[in-house]
């Protein structure tokens, strides 16, 4: 069967048609064209796909994109201020070396969002936990770190 | 030393801002148009005849467009033994063998219709290790070789082996020796981003390939010859790469499901674009070789080396790729880590109808030096030394030329050795036994480019236009590691221009000059260099023009200031006679004469003088090209002998743990990697290599294993498959750069990407020891493996072992 | 090809009325496992019934009785104040549940419906006695979780039934719990999983429940270790005691993650790291 789901995606009111089995992912990736998010492994283990619904950091290539009505959908694409200037956390990222090859970067940065989202100041286990579900292969995470804690940072500005 | 505006400093990637905001395209976001999918079905046997391949029910389910099979294709022969096949025909030989594959309008029904295909297989015996595949009346995996002879066994034609000294007398001479034998698995690269192509042909046959690969052009030549296997003799691939989701030697080889695209995209007419999943990438992509290595070594009474004796045996699979020259780089530490006058080393490939093998970073050499640095300790055990005072003492030095040729030119080992033990504690903390330990173990690796083609080269061309912007046109693989990053950053110092004025093109076979490929640590080693050298010749070429270009456009300048403000009073400066080439200088995108006053007028913007140059009478546009071998040598492999690279790298990591002995569990409390990387160029990419090796390194010590049951592959996802996550990288890391300033180095820099993982799984190991005097010899050092071990020790209950 | 139609009912009955209609049709909360048993093609539903959009499956009430509903998720179990007051150990092992992102949607309910023996939140709601309350259309029944666990991937519920609520009667002043796991990484199934509950007088047992994951077809009530232990004072011999039973007590397999051998092990090992925190012997 196919539904309608409508939703708000990155600020903005959207309505699509799509069939019932898409995921969060095939919804972003490709009725919407949205490739910012990636599939890294399918099954929540990578974390390369994770967007932000209602505030809350997810795995789009297991959530169901029915069950996306009504909510409010963060992706990469929507970190971009109205300028599409790059947003503090992306700054800090590209600034702390904090990425290399690039494909877990938009789901890395979408978990530290939630988290600085929801707790300004975290500690460093705060974030390695809030980060544990986003895997890395080329950084050995250590300037991933740097990065968060750069962003956290700018965001709570000049002191 | 000079003072350098951009070389050792933290360089902002010119890739990083698109990754940041996910607007890199990977090959999992590229699209052509009317481009079909493809899907290959896979063999789930592991080795049988293949009596029949029915594919009528896949042919006609509706969006399938094409169903190829060996029988419907010519044959094409891949790797470069030539003993694999694109498609398979008559016999299969592993649990990955590609027997079909299906085009269609979307994956699902691509994936539907492979489904659909019925192979009947006729078993045939299967044989899943070196020993068995030896037997008295193995199975041949290969009955005949890629030339039609009748093969006898199992063993491959190929061997790397190094005699040098005499390891008899080496042998008598030894006061203590030890002997052990140490095995490594099957590790799988992890990369992020998943394999995959897009293949597509113009109408005059020409193919173009978007392909997940470090070598373009090696793969350019692979592809071109699989066009004149299929009769398109003449034809001519294009290799663009995209941004890659990691490397870590993947794209070393060029793949069967890179010719399944080709043979797709010819039946269809169509782009054909083939990806993985990630348990397809699991399952049917070529891991890192294993290995099993015989060390013995021995040292007279004073802890001197007196011989090495390593005998490799590596279970090759069912075809070849680049698991089998493993031994060719594991002979470079063999023979040249540590000043040993007397080596024996030798190796043995075997069919299996295991899975075969690729090239993953190191490439042998933490395979090696796993055993060799495990036996470094044990022998010093044996001869009642420190561990590193033994490497202290059999330390190689710079100048040394070693038994296998290599000039060891510059060498940070003693170094790295002392800067492992102070930043460790070694003197407070060794030797103590009680559960906490200490351990270090050292590397050598190539630092100058690698010589195994018969080029080792790369190009460079720079273009600039109007407007004092320099394209570059590079072959080299940017594939996370920070190349573009190190390239922009040479250029920009060596030319003279602002870092943002430089764009680095895409890599495309079509385009930038021929270069062998990114692997061997040699991808800033070389972009460095050539960078060095375009720049050099494009000052040349500017700075001879600017003979006549900057005096006139000097006075152009000066009649319009002296417009604007009359009161202006140039400085004295005679500029024709000054305007002479070797006076110029270029600096942050502006000509200027060597000490000529700081005046507007005197100083030329780049691109001023660049449109000066165009539109004048009979006018150029300024482009230069370089192509760089460096000095280094095919090493003769008969002999084990030649020097491969124009320099090496050194270093020492060093561990310290504590070991929970109740339930094996290892908690790394400290670690320092002390490494020659001859000169920072990028201080923060540099350090992300180091992080980013070390993690691998973790995993590889503790953890990663692919589990090969009768030939497949039981953990074929992350679940069952673990990598370290973030949580497992929680101790302090103390990186140390040592600057060994190489001569043949770009700014004195050495090839640094593959040494930070080398080390560090023995470092663990010897760390582990010191600790609780058990030493693991199969890698991963499991929990499990701890307590089986601890049973020799009085006092614990456990009794299994795995 | 995967394909199913997906219904959202807003309500128990609704949820009902379409498996009634739809009698293959499964029921999903976060998705979290069935979504990836039907990526690896393991079930192919025809449609999938959402439970999360049902308001009386997703509230959490603390007044007496915790009554969780089973579609309330591991994130919302963290993040309740009188929840992690009360009964801390489900709150323990809830953040020791896969990552944030499944914490995000897994629902408590899925975690004990998958009857997947690594389960995380199982132990912890083992030693605490819990009821499980299951519904369908017409009757609603409770049960003590120890009978909801039949074997590895199948539970009691017969097939028109869901698990609805998690009960849990509030803990004895005295009661303090633990929750340890061991994976390969921190990221992780369980390779081994122990929770432990102790009601002491000094360092007399007055009541113990002990429950371990991973090493039976079930998570699994370590009877035998709770009747050795109950009555007596905890000596370091009692301990020692406790751990060879507890190691004789169950029925580990070899698997990707683990020998059967070192599981067993570590339940033992866990068994008494876990009885020394309780006592204050040692920080764990």
């Amino acid at each position: 069967m196919k539904h309608e789901v409508a939703f708000i995606l990155n600020g903005a009111e959207i309505c699509v048609r799509i069939d019932d089995h898409l995921r969060l992912i095939d919804l972003l990736r490709e009725v919407l064209g949205m490739t910012g998010t990636k599939e890294g492994c399918g099954e929540g283990e990578c974390g390369a796909c994770t967007v932000i619904v209602d505030g809350r950091a997810v795995n789009s290539c297991l959530y169901p994109a029915l069950e996306i009505e009504g909510k409010n959908v963060l992706t990469i694409e929507g970190l971009r201020d109205a300028e599409n200037r790059l947003s503090a956390i992306q700054m800090a990222f590209v600034d702390s070396g904090a990425i290399q090859c690039g494909f877990c970067t938009p789901g890395m940065i979408m978990s530290a969002k939630a988290l600085l989202d929801a707790n300004p100041d975290p500690t460093d286990d705060e974030i390695r936990d809030a980060l544990l579900g986003n895997l890395c292969r080329c950084t050995g995470y250590v300037q991933i770190i740097e990065a968060v804690k750069q962003a956290l940072q700018r965001l709570k500005g000049p002191s | 030393m000079s003072d350098y505006r951009y070389i050792g400093k933290k360089a902002i990637r010119p890739d990083g801002p698109d990754k940041a905001a996910g607007k890199a395209y990977y090959i999992h976001d590229l699209k052509r148009p009317a481009m079909f999918y493809g899907k290959i079905k896979f063999s789930d046997q592991a080795h049988a005849r293949i009596v029949n391949i029915d594919t009528s029910k896949a042919e006609k389910l509706p969006g399938v467009k094409a169903v190829i099979t060996a029988y419907n294709t010519p044959e094409v022969r891949i790797g470069f033994l030539r003993d694999n096949f694109a498609l398979k025909k008559d016999k299969i030989r592993q649990y990955r063998d590609e027997i079909a594959a299906v085009a269609a309008i979307d994956a699902e029904i691509a994936a539907e219709a492979v489904d659909l295909i019925e192979v009947e297989y006729e078993p045939l015996k299967g044989v899943f290790s070196p020993e068995e595949a030896l037997e008295e009346g193995a199975p041949l995996i290969h009955e005949t070789d890629p030339q039609g002879r009748s093969r006898k066994d199992n063993v491959l034609p190929i061997r790397y082996r190094h005699e040098s000294g005499d390891t008899e007398a080496g042998k008598k001479a030894a006061r203590y020796t030890a002997e052990g034998v140490y095995s490594t698995p099957l590790v799988q690269q992890s990369c992020m981003g998943t394999a995959g192509c897009i293949a597509e042909f113009d109408m005059n046959n020409n193919l173009t390939l978007w392909a997940k690969t470090q070598i373009p052009f090696l793969a350019q030549r692979d592809f071109n010859q699989a066009l004149a296997d299929m009769g398109l003799r003449g034809k001519n691939t294009r290799i663009i790469v995209p941004t890659l989701g990691g490397g870590f030697g993947t794209g070393l080889d060029t793949h069967a499901y890179e010719y399944i695209a080709i043979l797709l995209a010819f039946r269809t007419g169509h782009p054909i674009k083939i990806l993985y999943s990630r348990d397809e990438e699991f399952a049917y992509l070529s891991p890192r070789q294993s290995s099993q290595t015989t060390i013995t070594q021995g040292c007279d009474e004073r802890g001197n080396l007196t011989f090495r004796s390593i005998d490799v045996l590596q279970d090759n699979g069912a075809y070849t790729s680049w698991g089998a020259t493993y031994p060719s780089v594991m002979m470079l530490p063999a023979t040249s880590l540590y000043r040993v006058p007397n080596i024996h080393f030798d190796s043995k490939l075997i069919y299996t109808n295991n899975t075969y093998c690729q090239a993953m970073r190191g490439y042998g050499n933490p395979e090696l030096s796993w055993a060799l640095e495990n036996n470094m300790d044990e022998l010093a055990e044996a001869a009642g030394i420190d561990p590193y005072e033994f490497r202290l003492l059999n330390c190689n030095e710079p100048g040394e030329t070693t038994p296998m040729g290599l000039k060891i030119s510059t060498c940070g080992l003693r170094e790295s050795l002392r800067t492992a033990a102070e930043k460790l504690d070694w003197k407070e903390k060794r030797g103590r036994r009680k559960k906490r330990g200490v351990g270090m173990a050292s590397l050598m690796h190539v630092g100058g480019g690698a010589r195994i083609y018969r080029s080792d080269a790369s190009g460079l061309i720079l273009k600039l236009d109007d407007y004092g912007n320099v394209y570059a046109y590079h072959g080299g693989v940017e594939m996370g590691q920070g190349l573009h990053a190190v390239l922009t950053s040479a250029i920009a110092e060596s030319l003279g221009v602002l870092p943002e004025k430089v764009f680095i093109n895409p890599t495309d076979t079509g385009t930038c000059p021929w270069d062998v490929g990114t692997h061997a640590s040699r991808g800033s080693f070389m972009a460095g260099n050539v960078a060095i050298l375009a720049a050099q010749k494009l000052r040349g070429q500017i700075f001879e023009m600017a003979e006549e270009i900057f005096p006139a456009e000097a006075k152009k300048k000066l009649n319009k200031i002296l417009q604007k403000d009359k009161g202006f009073k140039p400085a004295e400066f005679d500029v024709e006679r000054a305007a002479k080439r070797k006076n110029f200088d270029l600096k942050d995108g502006f000509i200027y004469i060597d000490d000529a006053p700081d005046e507007p007028w005197l100083r030329l913007e780049l691109g001023r003088f660049l449109r000066a140059v165009h539109f004048r009478d009979q006018g150029q546009m300024l482009t230069t090209e370089v192509f760089y071998d460096p000095p280094n040598e095919l090493p003769d492999w008969k002999k084990g002998y030649g020097n491969m690279s124009a320099t090496y790298v050194y270093g020492t990591q060093g561990v310290e743990v504590e070991v929970d002995t109740d339930t094996g569990e290892v908690e790394i409390l400290k670690m320092v990697a002390a490494h020659d990387v001859g000169k920072v160029l990028d201080p923060q990419g540099l350090r992300g290599q180091f992080y980013g090796a070390l993690a691998q390194g973790i995993g590889y010590a503790f953890y990663e294993k692919l589990e090969s049951q009768q030939g497949k592959i039981q953990n074929t996802n992350f679940r069952d498959y673990k990598i370290p996550t973030i949580q497992e990288m929680v101790f302090p890391i103390d990186l140390e750069f040592i600057e060994t300033d190489d001569n043949f180095g770009p700014f004195g820099a050495k090839g640094v990407a593959e040494p930070g993982l080398v080390p560090t799984a023995p470092a663990i190991a010897n760390a582990i020891y010191d600790a609780i005097g058990v030493r693991i010899h199969d890698l991963p050092i499991t929990p499990e493996k701890i307590l089986s071990a601890l049973k020799k020790v009085p006092g614990t209950f456990f009794q299994g072992e795995k | 090809m995967i394909r199913f139609d997906y219904f959202k009912p807003n309500s128990l009955d609704e949820a009902f009325s379409l498996k009634r209609k739809y009698p293959d049709a499964k029921y999903v909360a976060g998705g979290t496992d069935v979504m990836v048993q039907i990526k690896n093609r393991e079930i192919q539903p025809l449609a999938l019934i959402s439970l999360r959009n049902i308001p009386e499956l997703s509230t959490i009430e603390t007044n007496g009785k915790a009554r969780i509903g089973a579609a309330v998720t591991i994130r919302d179990i963290i993040g309740h104040t009188e929840l992690e007051r009360t009964y801390p150990v489900l709150v323990d092992a809830a953040k020791r549940l896969g990552s944030t992102q499944i914490r995000n949607v897994a629902t408590i309910g899925g975690n004990l419906s998958n009857c997947s023996p690594c389960a995380d939140t199982a132990t912890p709601l083992l030693i605490m006695e819990a009821k499980l309350r299951l519904r369908k259309l017409e009757t609603t029944r409770e049960i003590p979780i120890v009978d909801f666990f039949q074997g590895p991937g199948s539970s009691c519920l017969t097939t028109d039934e869901i698990l609805s609520h998690i009960v849990l009667d509030p803990p004895s002043e005295r009661a303090q719990a633990v929750f340890l796991k061991k994976g390969r990484v921190k990221m992780d199934l369980a390779v081994a999983s122990v929770a432990v509950l102790l009601e002491l007088d000094g360092d007399k047992c007055l009541k113990a429940r002990l429950a371990a994951g991973s090493v039976a077809p079930v998570p699994l009530r370590l009877r035998r270790v709770e009747e050795l232990l109950e009555g007596r004072r905890i000596t370091p011999e009692l301990i020692s005691e406790a751990q060879r039973m507890a190691e004789e007590s169950v029925s580990p397999i070899t698997d990707i993650r683990s020998s059967q051998e070192y599981r067993r092990h570590i339940v033992g090992v866990y068994v008494k790291r876990g009885l020394e925190k309780l006592l204050g012997w040692s920080r764990v």
